[in-house]
């Protein structure tokens, strides 16, 4: 290899270069690689500090990508999605508005009008969650519902129960599943039920969110002696007896532990129903032999009848989220609650002193279940066109165990077992209902029958959640 | 001797062209004695004119042309110019020599129409019934002349003057006249068949939006809506698709005095829901035709006709050009 010939330096390159015009090339890199390293920009500035502005649209890696938005407390955001605001003051007191009592609860002339709820009825009501965050309570001065058909035919139901005691027999148990088109006020005709209850003295138990049970969020453990093995879920029972101790306080406290229950713990002296569900709910290790002690009370004779209610039926209808020893999924009627909550609905279990047991299912926040679907769409067409029931699809998977709990909604003559259909509203319901929003102040428009009927047509012949929606909801 | 006959017979056609308008005078020099044709059956044109609509009716001015040429009688033999005796030497048009003979007659005719039934009463323009008169082009082909635009419109100009004359008092003459300047169809000549309320009270309408379709049925009812077996809210979440769906019965003040039901299929919802607009509006001019007014300020009568564009080749899509790059 011969030698190198010696390298000018650059600077005498460019100087050859400008003043000869000779092409040269420079085969070396080496002094180029030698050479220190180029000292850093003088201009350059520190990235900017976390929580600035500064405006850079790049993606990837040089992009500025930091979030420099503020992390809400925990459980801010479940709070803000759960609120319930029951009031609002920028509306007017509307002063045609009557209260819901004891004595005209069970009044037939209450059908067509809108009530208010009490407010020691309110109380009871927010304690079993019965108001839901995506209903319109927060539009009105205070809580109100309109009587409407279904109510009429629910509250006729409680009157029954009631009034069967003067036989001196057993009461009755009735038992119902509440279905209806999306926003047609399911949820809303089992709180008037819920209220109706509490005003007659009945003893409330409302599962406020079916979801919350099966869902995996609170803890499990297996029934101990149970074949097949049960799950009961301790925290969410305690939960449970503090809301049924809220609702129910000045009912409980009035009766006294009549039976010997075998409890882990120790009761007081002369314990009231209060002392026992105290223990439950302070000791959530033992709040499922409390609850069931304390439903082994009330079905002692001469104990107020019962409304045993649920929302979001459809979630307890399949396999819930649970897992069981052997990695398989729990079938949420075997967790205790849903059973015993399942058992009272099928008729298997019946309440001696009367009650009323309530299941609303829900059309937007509901998983399939077809066996409920099914069953659901058969009793509803027993009462409208019994000469035309809907099949079974043979090619779907059908759940034994649901069908088998709902099989008396194909025959609601024997069991007591149906559904109420919560349709649209009739035009004077809805002319009732556009008043009060009107008289609230929520609605501003003059209330004549030309009105009334527009909007009873474009929310789907009077659906009252597109009723409220088209009148308060989206005004122009 | 011929040429003298000649140039006296072409100073003969430009001097009844010339005087045309003016009322005859005696003719002083030789030309053709007698009218041999009747004047519906005038053709002259150099060039062959197609006999397109009504050009055997039209009106003319009296006009004296020459005899046609009868080749059977034996010309004098004596003279040179015998067979010329027997020849036409006017032309049966005084506009025979002229660029646009065909146009020229018409507006020789209908100013002559004219200034016959110039003194009949006149209705203003508005009122005259509307006529859709030939386009310059249709005339141009129908006559085979090239016809400038401005003297086409000049001689509408006097079409619509005629067309003006009170409907009560108009001549027969003028309405033959005028068809040879009216387009084959006249606006309001098809007129659609009526709906029909059926057995069952229900009156049917079709709708089209994008590419939805809607058919609607209206009865007399409460206000009760069903969109493919489905109440109104349960098919449109949206209110504004409702109120569309409807538009035409609340703008009418109609909502609660029909039932509806519709069946819509293909497109979008919202496609679908201004689909039954016009669905609903066509029903209901079958039970009520006088809500045609109001139906029409509210815009259910007019199909939108906007579709979506194509694609084209070389666009990434229908307008949008790939981004330059140099080279």
């Amino acid at each position: 290899m011969p030698p190198m010939p010696p390298v000018p330096p650059p600077l005498c390159l460019k100087g050859v270069r400008t003043r000869l015009a000779v092409p040269t090339a420079c085969f070396s890199t080496s002094a180029a690689r030698f050479a220190n390293p180029p000292p850093k920009r003088k201009g350059t500035v520190a990235p900017p500090k976390r929580g600035t502005r500064t405006l850079n649209v790049k993606k990837g890696k040089s992009g500025f990508t930091q979030d420099t938005g503020k992390r809400p407390v925990q459980g801010e955001r479940r709070a803000q999605r759960k609120r319930i605001v029951l009031t609002n003051d920028n509306a007017l007191e509307v002063p045609s508005l009557k209260d819901l009592s004891r004595s005209n609860a069970l009044d037939a002339a209450n059908e067509g009008r809108v009530m208010g709820f009490p407010a020691d009825v309110v109380d009871a009501l927010r304690a079993v969650d019965a108001f839901k965050p995506t209903q319109g309570w927060s539009l009105f001065r205070r809580p109100a519902a309109l009587m409407r058909k279904e109510t009429m035919q629910l509250v006729g139901l409680m009157k029954e129960v009631e009034g069967a005691a003067k036989d001196g027999q057993q009461r009755k148990t009735i038992r119902r599943v509440l279905s209806g088109d999306r926003m047609s006020g399911k949820s809303t005709l089992l709180l008037q039920g819920l209220a109706v209850a509490t005003l007659r003295g009945w003893v409330v138990v409302n599962l406020p969110d079916a979801q919350d049970i099966v869902n995996a969020h609170t803890d499990y453990a297996p029934l101990p002696k149970s074949s097949p093995p049960q799950y009961t879920q301790d925290t969410y029972t305690a939960n449970l007896l503090h809301q049924i101790l809220k609702a129910n306080g000045a009912i409980l406290e009035g009766i006294s532990v009549t039976t010997n229950p075998k409890l882990p713990l120790p009761l007081p002296a002369n314990p009231t129903l209060k002392n026992l569900v105290e223990l439950g709910m302070v000791n959530p290790e033992v709040s499922w032999p409390v609850f069931t002690a304390l439903w082994q009370e009330l079905l002692q004779p001469g104990r107020p009848p019962v409304m045993l209610a649920i929302d979001g039926l459809s979630h307890i209808m399949r396999e819930s989220e649970y897992m069981s020893a052997e990695f398989t999924p729990i079938h949420a009627h075997d967790l205790t609650l849903v059973r015993h909550f399942v058992d009272h609905l099928s008729g298997q279990k019946s309440l001696p002193n009367g009650g009323v047991v309530l299941a609303a299912t829900s059309r937007s926040n509901a998983p399939t279940s077809p066996a409920l679907d099914h069953c659901v769409k058969v009793a509803e067409a027993l009462q409208n066109s019994p000469d035309n029931l809907p099949r079974w699809d043979l090619y779907r998977n059908v759940d034994g165990r649901v069908m088998e709990v709902l099989k008396g909604l194909q025959d609601p003559k024997t069991t007591d077992l149906d559904v109420i259909q919560a349709g649209g509203l009739t035009k004077e319901e809805a002319r009732s209902i556009i008043e009060y929003y009107a008289e609230s102040g929520m609605l501003r428009h003059q209330v004549d029958d030309g009105f009334v009927a527009e909007k009873w047509s474009l929310a789907g012949m009077g659906n009252i959640g597109e009723l409220e929606r088209a009148s308060v909801r989206l005004r122009m | 001797m011929a040429q003298r006959e000649l140039s006296k017979g072409l100073w003969a056609a430009a001097e009844c062209l010339r005087s045309a308008p003016r009322p005859r005078c005696e003719q002083s020099i030789r030309c053709a004695r007698r009218t041999f044709f009747p004047p519906t059956t005038r053709c002259f044109a150099t060039t062959p004119a197609r006999r397109v609509g009504n050009d055997n009716t039209q009106v003319l001015e009296p006009f004296n042309a020459a005899p046609p040429i009868d080749f059977s009688k034996p010309g004098k033999k004596e003279s040179k110019n015998g067979l010329l005796r027997t020849l036409r030497v006017v032309p049966a048009s005084p506009s025979y020599f002229s660029a646009k003979p065909t146009f020229n007659d018409d507006i020789v005719n209908l100013t002559a129409l004219l200034r016959k039934f110039a003194t009949l009463p006149t209705i203003s323009n508005a009122e005259a019934p509307k006529v859709a008169w030939k386009t310059v082009d249709q005339y141009r082909i129908m006559t085979n002349e090239p016809v400038k635009t401005q003297r086409f419109h000049k001689m509408l100009h006097i079409v619509r003057r005629l067309n003006c004359i009170h409907p009560q008092l108009m001549p027969e003459e003028v309405t033959q006249a005028m068809l040879r300047y009216k387009k084959a169809s006249q606006p309001g000549d098809q007129v659609p068949a009526p709906g029909v309320i059926d057995e069952w009270g229900r009156a049917r309408g079709v709708g089209r939006r994008k590419t939805s379709s809607a058919v609607a049925f209206l009865v007399e009812g409460e206000g009760q809506v069903l969109v493919n077996g489905q109440s109104l809210a349960t098919f449109f979440a949206r209110l504004h698709h409702r109120e569309s769906a409807v538009w035409a019965l609340k703008v009418t003040h109609r909502l609660d005095k029909y039932n509806l039901f519709a069946l819509v299929s293909g497109g979008g919802t919202t496609g679908q829901a201004e689909a039954m607009t016009l669905a609903v509006a066509k029903a209901l001019l079958v039970h009520e035709p006088a809500l045609k007014p109001a139906l029409r300020r509210a815009g259910c009568i007019t199909r939108d006709p906007r579709k979506v564009e194509r694609k084209k080749a070389g666009h990434l899509k229908a307008r949008k050009m790939p981004t330059w790059v140099k080279r």
